[in-house]
């Protein structure tokens, strides 16, 4: 779209901004995929792929960052500008744990060795859970290019999911026996999946800044000292 | 082309290209501009020398044919048509003076509140107004002898009926001049800008207290040099004096309010008019003694302005 | 991110959310707690109050309260009528003969334009500081003098004086050249100085029509301090094109807009939207407002 009315070149400015920090959301996936294929086959090489990739989520981060400051000082946004600002830099935020939990799985996996899996059950759940989050940050995205705070809302929906197969998780891990092999796999599957649970919660984050930029509030669609209540679909 | 020759040369090129350029628009004007330039300033500078020609050539004239009659009897002694040596233009230039002073007195408060009225107070968009400001101008370019015709009418005749007394012709020769402090008041009081005058009214001022403590002191400059050239004109005026009574030869100090009276112009003419070659000595010394009281008021004028403008 | 309002705010338009004493409300609204002391007194009440300059209207449907105390900021594209509203608030319009006021116009509860009201009392108690500054071409001490001498206020005058250019922040730059000519100062040097004159006649209220658009950044700094300084005993209103200005030193901020007729002969001003300052310039209500105070339009 091109910019309309005064102020073009800042205009523009904030246009590519978001367009730069919304692909970082683009580069998480694609950690989320690598990271995903990385556990179901024991894939150490591609577990150091995806660690070394960070790096590039990273420098998204401080250029994004930067060019934030940079705005903030010559242009002096306000209203929605500021609040876009203000959401964007959150989003980043996110967007950096993300990638930073992708790397934590990645390096569960030498730990996991290369026997086959002890529960056959848990790895299917975990690959499951990938496939939510990775989804849940697309849809993250998709919500907020378009300013949509119902797909927004529903984010918590689809989050719930990846909680309820972490919870199934950590059942199956307590009871996966005696075997100290066994064990130390169950241990390192279910900081995988808890990793995991903390992509999709910072998806979740991301959505809730698509509602602060379109309505001026900031409220928590979920909050962790009342779990299980939705305050997203209540009023407000 | 550019492009075969080497760096070095190409920016020596462009440079010298540059600087040609700069010298091609700093160095010439067109001969003609020049040409234009110098004579119409020559023609600007001839219109001042004719102009100072004229009034050299009657100041010279002046003191060449009256340096024998100056002296301290010009001052001292009464008129004569028998004894050129020992007359004089006494009772004229008191009579000059007097009604000077009375027409000061008479156009300051009535030309300067006429003034103030139509600028300040006068809302400029009514017809009456506009019909006013109109023949204001008109008044000032009337023939001064009409004036004499309207003093002789209504002030020594008339419905004032005052008699053939000096006052009468001060009155005179201040309807006459009122026109010129009332326009010059106007100029210098439009001079003051309006800011000046909101800011007093926004501190809670009235119209009036606008006026008098920050409109009135900024425009004196203004109003005094309208004074200072109203008198001038009023000393100078013979044509109404002629009407309302000054032609009387007159031996003996006029009083204002009763006699007979003369005023400078007046005494000259009548000297000028005789034969005598003495008298038109005498006439041209009048004539330098009249010239020397306006620059005697004027510069009091002028030192009253400049003192009243130092304060602030 | 602040603490939660608790309190049923009557200014939003949808109560927050309260829960258990034991945990902060979880909804969170950007707006903070720690709102300008307003009284619930209003300095000037406006109901549609319109100005028309013959038959062309200047301003119309004006209808907002200014509060005690605060600073409150009109800003708006230009032909909006920021000038023309100002003027009104201290009769300066009376000034121009084809102006017309209609609505009403209340100050401290009495009607401004009531027929007893004598327009120089109003301006007493209501002072102006133009856009460009105009300083009497008299001494310092005179000018900040002459107020006080036409109102007859009582008391030692070099007091008065040093009184007023003190709250105008200039008294240490000019104490000691108090009978030199006011027009050797700098710009910003002589709009506190004109600052400091309306305040010697100790107003209620002080308007400034674009106060610092002919100065310098350092000076413009200076006399925003000093607005800061005299919110604590005046009520400012002042009209800016500095969008930042407005953001920086108000507390309400009215934003105008031009409307035009539709054969675009006749234009004239409306208010758009009348709010918490930190409200028009984080989260506005109205589109236009947005697009005005992002640089979008204007």
């Amino acid at each position: 779209m091109a910019a309309q009315g005064t102020r073009r070149a800042y205009q523009e400015e904030l246009e590519k901004l978001e367009v730069r920090a919304l692909e970082g959301l683009d580069l998480v996936v694609e950690a989320i995929e690598r990271a995903s294929e990385a556990v179901q086959h024991s894939d150490v090489e591609l577990a150091e792929l995806v660690i070394a990739s960070d790096d590039v989520i990273d420098g998204r981060y401080l250029e994004v960052h930067q060019s934030i400051l940079t705005l903030l000082a010559t242009q002096a946004p306000v209203a929605s500008d500021l609040r876009l600002i203000s959401a964007l830099l959150h989003v980043m935020k996110c967007l950096e744990r993300m990638g930073d939990q992708c790397v934590n799985i990645a390096k569960m996996i030498p730990i996991a060795g290369h026997e086959p899996p002890a529960d056959e059950r848990m790895l299917t759940d975990i690959v499951t859970m990938t496939g939510a989050v990775r989804d849940l940050v697309r849809q993250a995205k998709k919500a907020f290019e378009s300013r949509d705070v119902g797909l927004a809302r529903d984010l918590v929906r689809q989050d719930d999911i990846v909680d309820n197969l972490n919870r199934e998780c950590f059942r199956r891990a307590i009871q996966i026996g005696d075997s100290e092999d066994r064990r130390e796999w169950a241990m390192t599957m279910m900081l995988i999946a808890r990793a995991i649970e903390r992509i999709g919660d910072n998806a979740v984050d991301v959505g809730e800044q698509v509602a602060f930029l379109v309505t001026g509030l900031f409220r928590e669609f979920e909050d962790a000292s009342h779990p299980g209540e939705d305050l997203a679909s209540q009023s407000g | 082309m550019e492009a075969a020759l080497p760096p070095t040369e190409r920016t020596r090129a462009a440079v010298a290209g540059a600087r040609a350029n700069v010298a091609a628009v700093l160095g010439s004007q067109p001969r003609g501009d020049v040409a234009r330039n110098n004579l119409f300033a020559g023609l600007l500078l001839l219109a001042v020398l004719i102009a100072l020609a004229g009034l050299v050539a009657l100041l010279a004239q002046a003191f060449v044919e009256g340096a024998p009659a100056i002296g301290t009897k010009l001052f001292t002694e009464p008129p004569s048509t028998i004894d050129t040596a020992n007359a004089g233009f006494r009772p004229a230039l008191i009579g000059s003076v007097t009604m000077i002073v009375f027409v000061v007195v008479l156009i300051v408060p009535i030309g300067v509140g006429a003034a103030i009225w139509l600028e300040e107070y006068a809302d400029g968009t009514r017809w009456w107004n506009r019909v006013i400001e109109l023949n204001i101008q008109n008044l000032a370019a009337v023939p001064s002898i009409i004036y004499g015709i309207l003093g002789l009418g209504l002030i020594v005749r008339g419905p004032l009926d005052l008699g053939f007394i000096l006052f009468a012709g001060a009155m005179t020769l201040a309807l006459l001049v009122l026109p010129i402090v009332i326009i010059a008041a106007r100029e210098a009081l439009r001079a003051v800008p309006p800011s000046i005058r909101e800011g007093s009214l926004a501190l809670g001022a009235t119209a009036w207290q606008t006026t008098r403590r920050q409109v009135l002191p900024a425009a004196i400059p203004g109003i005094a040099t309208g004074i200072i050239l109203a008198v001038a004109r009023a000393l100078g005026e013979t044509a109404p004096l002629l009407l309302v009574g000054a032609t009387v030869f007159v031996t003996a100090d006029p009083t204002p309010f009763e006699g007979n009276y003369s005023a400078l112009p007046v005494q000259i003419f009548q000297y000028a008019t005789r034969p005598q070659e003495d008298f038109q000595t005498l006439a041209a010394a009048g004539i330098i003694l009249m010239l020397f009281v306006l620059i005697a008021m004027n510069s009091v004028a002028i030192w009253l302005r400049n003192r009243y403008e130092q304060r602030w | 991110m602040s603490e939660s309002v608790t309190r049923e705010d009557e200014r939003t338009s949808d109560p927050v959310r309260e829960t258990g004493a034991s945990h902060p409300s979880v909804a969170i609204e950007t707006r903070h707690t720690g709102l300008p002391a307003r009284s619930d007194e209003n300095v000037f009440e406006l109901k549609d109050l319109s100005v028309h300059y013959g038959d062309n209207p200047a301003v119309k449907n004006i209808s907002m309260d200014i509060y005690h105390k605060n600073i409150t900021a009109l800003i708006g594209p230009s032909g909006c009528g920021k000038s023309t509203l100002i003027r009104c608030l201290n009769r300066m319009n009376d000034l121009i003969p084809t102006a017309r006021v209609d609505g009403e116009l209340l100050y401290h509860g009495e009607d401004l334009y009531g027929p007893n009201v004598d327009p120089v009392q109003v301006r007493k108690m209501i002072g102006m500081v133009f856009q460009k500054p105009n300083p009497f071409p008299k001494s310092i001490y005179d000018n900040i003098a002459f107020g006080p001498r036409i109102l007859g206020m009582k008391g030692d005058m070099d007091e008065i004086v040093e009184r007023a250019l003190r709250r105008g922040a200039i008294w240490d730059e000019v104490k000691d050249r108090l009978d030199d000519n006011a027009f050797g100062m700098s710009g910003g040097q002589q709009q506190r100085l004109c600052i400091a004159r309306c305040i010697a006649v100790e107003p209620d209220v002080i308007l400034m029509d674009e106060p610092c658009s002919a100065l310098d950044p350092i000076s413009t700094g200076k006399i925003e301090d000093l607005m800061m300084e005299l919110k604590e005993n005046y009520s400012i209103v002042i009209v800016t094109h500095n969008m930042q200005q407005a953001a920086r030193v108000s507390d309400m901020t009215a934003f105008l807009i031009v409307e035009l007729t539709a054969d675009e002969r006749n234009r004239w001003g409306e208010i758009v939207e009348y709010d918490d300052t930190e409200k028009i310039f984080t989260n506005p209500a109205d589109s236009r407002t947005e697009d005005y105070v992002t640089g979008k339009v204007g």
